[in-house]
């Protein structure tokens, strides 16, 4: 038997080195790093989508998944030392409707409809006030390219005609550190811009229905400006890494691809929406039942008018003060489908103003494109990222992204600007830029550790999202005069 | 304009379920203790009560009625490093768990040549458990799949060379799988499955020594049915009644045992599964009366097994080895369950405590090949690395009459 016990000693130690002896080790993989570069310092600079301003509202509970903080985040992680990222934080529910004065940040209000829109909360208030310097993220909502070097007083630009009082929250002493966005951007002493404006420049055209201001901004102009924004920034600097976003096609997100489908199944049979095409006031010149290759495209704004479709209303002259009906309206009509009483200019992007918005987004990007190649700058395809969002999704980790509103996970409840999670697959697109771009290897976002948008969107009993008019307010604020 | 309307229609669900599913190697057979020591290599000799499951034509050489009673626990160690779409690869380990399929199993001798007999065991089976907050929640934090067979068998010995034996199998399972949901809600699937299938095999001995057996087991259809719960519950969410209906594949062994001496035997086995009949896994809610399918596209698939037994007075010192093939190429691995090819190194002993009672224990490693996938599908869309090993222990008590 001495056999025996040998047996089972030598396999009572056998078993027991395989079991102690065995762990799992890392393969080896990506490595974290910045190849060597240091980056001390990061600045963002941008307009509403940098600032972190979502669903109709800037607050710090978005804020702190604005794009440019989430980059900086994964920054610390390639082992950058930039600290933590400073921005102009406003105290949840985030900032005033100017009309109203209430928080103009949109929730659920109700399953019934559902009815989304601003919940008439007191508003918050600036909580990060007491910063000895310029904030690091520079992202003014409203802003367009010619704000980067504007030295205009910002109580000026905070006062009418453009009354965008966010200058005065985002731009610190214009004493102590200057009255341009640049200057306050090399008060800084960045190692890494980036750079995303342009988008205002034809978005407050498309999104006003090419009403207010009524064409984009020219491309002269834009080029001319954003080749002296990015000349002035790489000459202050010369070595500051410049990563810049072009402009998305505004026609991919669901503030103009939510309204139209749902009008259409709407339409009494044989019936065609009538609506005004760009610059007219009076008499539909436009009628469209959306089977068209390229179908009118319907602004969000017009969710308080859809229902009324077929009703003899002028809810939306009395809603927009019109002292008296222009030439040829009659509101006895019915609304939308007889010509005297139409679907308003300003709630629709017509083919020929989709056709200005799409040209100056190709000019645009153009433009940008040859400016940062002539300053070693990055460019981040964030056009054609969300190009192929919109034909066919985006998908991480078992999360899917469309550009359907509220249900498509990439946009807020504006239909504009992204959710938590969209941030943080648009950070990501800068990342992987400048991982291209410089041979660093900046970790990803992970994305499912990010909030999902918790205000889910049921089908009403009239298939509408009901969003009260006066809802806009802060839009006007955003795009209106300038 | 219809497209985006399509997408945003569909994508919630799409979101719920784009990968829940079933995986490779959720088969198990570790079904008694003496097989699991000699590397599963049984299907020829299948010379105990556990020929119910390996080989029923096996009980027709066996004399004597016995039961058999015995658990298996399986330890196994996971980790993923990844995912590379983030640029990473940092560990997530999985939780450790613990499993015991069981195997039970009655024999009675109904008259010269004929036995009867009775099996239980879990022939399918899984489990995974990530991090309720990992990467990778959105594709699953937790499956818990179980299957009992309950297999009446009969065998007939034709001659002193030759056995036949067959049996039918009712399956009853329950698969539980949580993950998250849209919304920051959270999806849990509880699900009872039945079904019916059959197995055969035959033993032949053409010469003194020399065993060989083939054996059969049909696949198994399972109707699976039971409630989608969300927490918090979202309307937009198909909560209530889910079904699905799940193939379990079918698998052959062929055997061949050699008996060189008096003491040692040695058998080696082919065993084929048929994992193609898992092609797509689809659940259907009641609420919406919605599907989704996720597509798995498993392969047919092998298994080589070797292995032997040395007698040495009243102690039965086994040992073996495996090389199991994954079914599942590199897109649709998904963490659900990551399936590698692997290896497995197994001993045991067996031992005669009195005249009626004896006792078999074993033990199986089981060393998963580190797996490295590059090119999941866009709905799984997690790349990386996984690497797993498992500790198997066996032990089954027997009782000849």
């Amino acid at each position: 038997m001495n056999v025996t016990k040998y047996g089972i000693v030598a396999l009572a130690v056998a078993i027991a080195l395989l079991y102690g002896g065995c762990k799992n080790t890392a393969p080896s993989g990506p490595i974290a790093g910045l190849g060597g570069a240091t980056v001390g310092k990061y600045v963002s600079i941008g307009n509403s989508l940098t600032a972190g301003y979502q669903s109709n509202g800037l607050f710090a509970s978005a804020q702190a998944y604005s794009y440019p903080n989430l980059i900086a985040g994964q920054l610390a992680r390639a082992g950058s030392s930039v600290g933590t990222f400073q921005q102009p934080l406003y105290s949840d529910p985030g900032t005033p409707d100017p009309t109203t004065g209430k928080a103009s940040r949109y929730e659920l209000i109700s399953w019934v409809g559902p009815v989304i829109g601003p919940r008439g909360l007191t508003p918050g208030s600036p909580i990060n006030t007491t910063l000895p310097r310029p904030y690091d993220n520079l992202g003014i909502p409203g802003a367009v390219i010619f704000d980067f070097l504007d030295s205009t007083d910002i109580t000026v630009k905070a006062g009418p005609p453009r009354s965008n009082p966010l200058f005065l929250l985002v731009m610190r002493s214009q004493a102590a550190f200057g009255k341009t966005l640049f200057q306050q951007t090399f008060a800084l002493h960045p190692d890494l811009v980036t750079f995303w404006l342009g988008n205002n420049d034809v978005l407050g055209f498309a999104a006003s229905g090419g009403v207010s201001p009524n064409a984009p901004t020219p491309t002269p102009i834009f080029t001319a400006l954003y080749a002296q924004a990015i000349g002035t920034l790489r000459g202050a600097l010369p070595n500051v890494k410049i990563v810049v976003g072009n402009i998305p096609y505004v026609t991919a997100i669901p503030f103009f691809t939510t309204l139209g489908p749902k009008i259409m199944s709407k339409l009494p049979t044989g019936l065609a929406l009538q609506y005004q095409k760009h610059g007219t006031t009076g008499i539909a010149d436009g009628a469209t039942n959306f089977t068209e290759s390229n179908p009118p495209l319907i602004c969000l704004t017009g969710a308080p008018y859809a229902p009324l479709l077929g009703q003899p209303t002028g809810k939306w002259y009395t809603d927009n003060g019109y002292p008296a009906l222009p030439a040829g309206i009659d509101t006895t009509k019915p609304f939308g489908l007889d010509p005297r009483n139409p679907w308003p200019d300003a709630l629709v992007l017509d083919p020929t103003e989709q056709a200005t918005a799409t040209a100056s987004v190709q000019a645009f990007n153009s433009s940008i494109a040859t400016v940062a190649a002539a300053n070693h700058a990055v460019v981040v395809d964030i056009n054609g990222f969300l190009g192929r969002v919109l034909v066919s999704g985006y998908e991480t980790a078992g999360i899917s992204f469309t550009s359907a509103y509220v249900s498509g996970g990439m946009f807020s409840l504006d239909g504009i600007h992204p959710t938590d999670q969209g941030s943080g697959v648009i950070a990501n697109q800068f990342i992987l830029a400048m991982n291209a771009g410089y041979g660093w290897s900046i970790p990803l976002v992970d994305i499912a550790s990010l909030p999902a948008l918790t205000v889910p969107l049921s089908k009403g009993s009239n298939g509408y999202p009901v969003i009260p008019e006066g809802a806009f307010g802060e839009l006007k604020m955003l795009w209106g005069a300038r | 304009m219809t497209r985006v309307r399509q997408i945003g229609e569909s994508v919630l669900l799409t979101l719920i379920l784009a990968s829940v599913a079933l995986a490779g190697g959720f088969q198990l057979n570790e079904h008694g203790a003496s097989a699991i020591s000699q590397g599963g290599a049984f299907a020829a000799r299948a010379s105990d009560a556990s020929a119910i499951y390996y080989n029923p034509a096996g009980l027709g050489f066996q004399s004597n009625g016995s039961i058999m009673l015995g658990a298996t626990g399986i330890d196994p160690t996971i980790s993923f490093y990844g995912p590379l779409q983030d640029n990473t690869n940092a560990e997530t380990k999985m939780n450790s768990q613990f499993f015991t399929p069981i195997n039970g199993y009655v024999v009675y001798p109904v008259m010269d040549r004929l036995m009867a007999g009775v099996g239980v065991y879990n022939a399918y089976g899984l489990g995974t458990d990530w991090p309720t907050d990992w990467s990778g929640k959105n594709l699953v934090t937790k499956v818990n799949l179980k299957t009992f067979w309950f297999t009446p068998t009969l065998a007939y010995r034709v001659s002193d060379e030759l056995s036949v034996g067959a049996g039918v199998s009712y399956v009853s399972g329950t698969l539980l799988l949580e993950k998250a949901a849209p919304f920051d809600s959270r999806v849990t699937l509880d699900m009872n499955a039945h079904g019916w299938g059959f197995d055969a095999g035959i033993d032949y001995k053409p010469l003194p020594r020399l065993t060989v057996g083939l054996s059969y087991r049909s696949q198994v259809k399972v109707d699976a049915g039971g409630s989608a719960g969300f927490v918090p519950l979202i309307p937009v969410l198909p909560e209530g009644g889910v079904s699905s209906t799940i193939t379990l594949p079918a698998t052959g062994y062929a055997g061949v045992a050699y008996k060189f001496s008096d003491e040692l035997t040695l058998e080696a086995d082919y065993q084929y599964i048929g994992w193609s009949s898992y092609q797509n896994l689809t659940f259907t809610f009641t609420k919406d009366g919605s599907t989704q399918t996720a597509p798995k596209n498993y392969s047919d698939t092998y298994i080589l097994r070797v292995g032997g037994e040395y007698l040495m007075g009243c102690m039965k010192l086994r040992a073996g080895y495996y090389f199991d093939h994954t079914p599942v190429s590199d897109p649709y691995v998904d963490p659900l369950l990551p399936d590698a090819s692997r290896h497995g190194l197994s001993a045991g002993i067996g031992m005669n405590i009195t005249d009626h009672l004896s006792v078999d224990a074993g033990y199986l490693f089981i060393k998963f090949l580190d797996r490295t996938v590059t090119t999941t599908i866009p709905a799984t869309s997690f790349d990386g690395t996984y690497k797993s090993f498992a500790n198997l222990f066996s032990l089954d008590l027997g009782y000849s009459l």
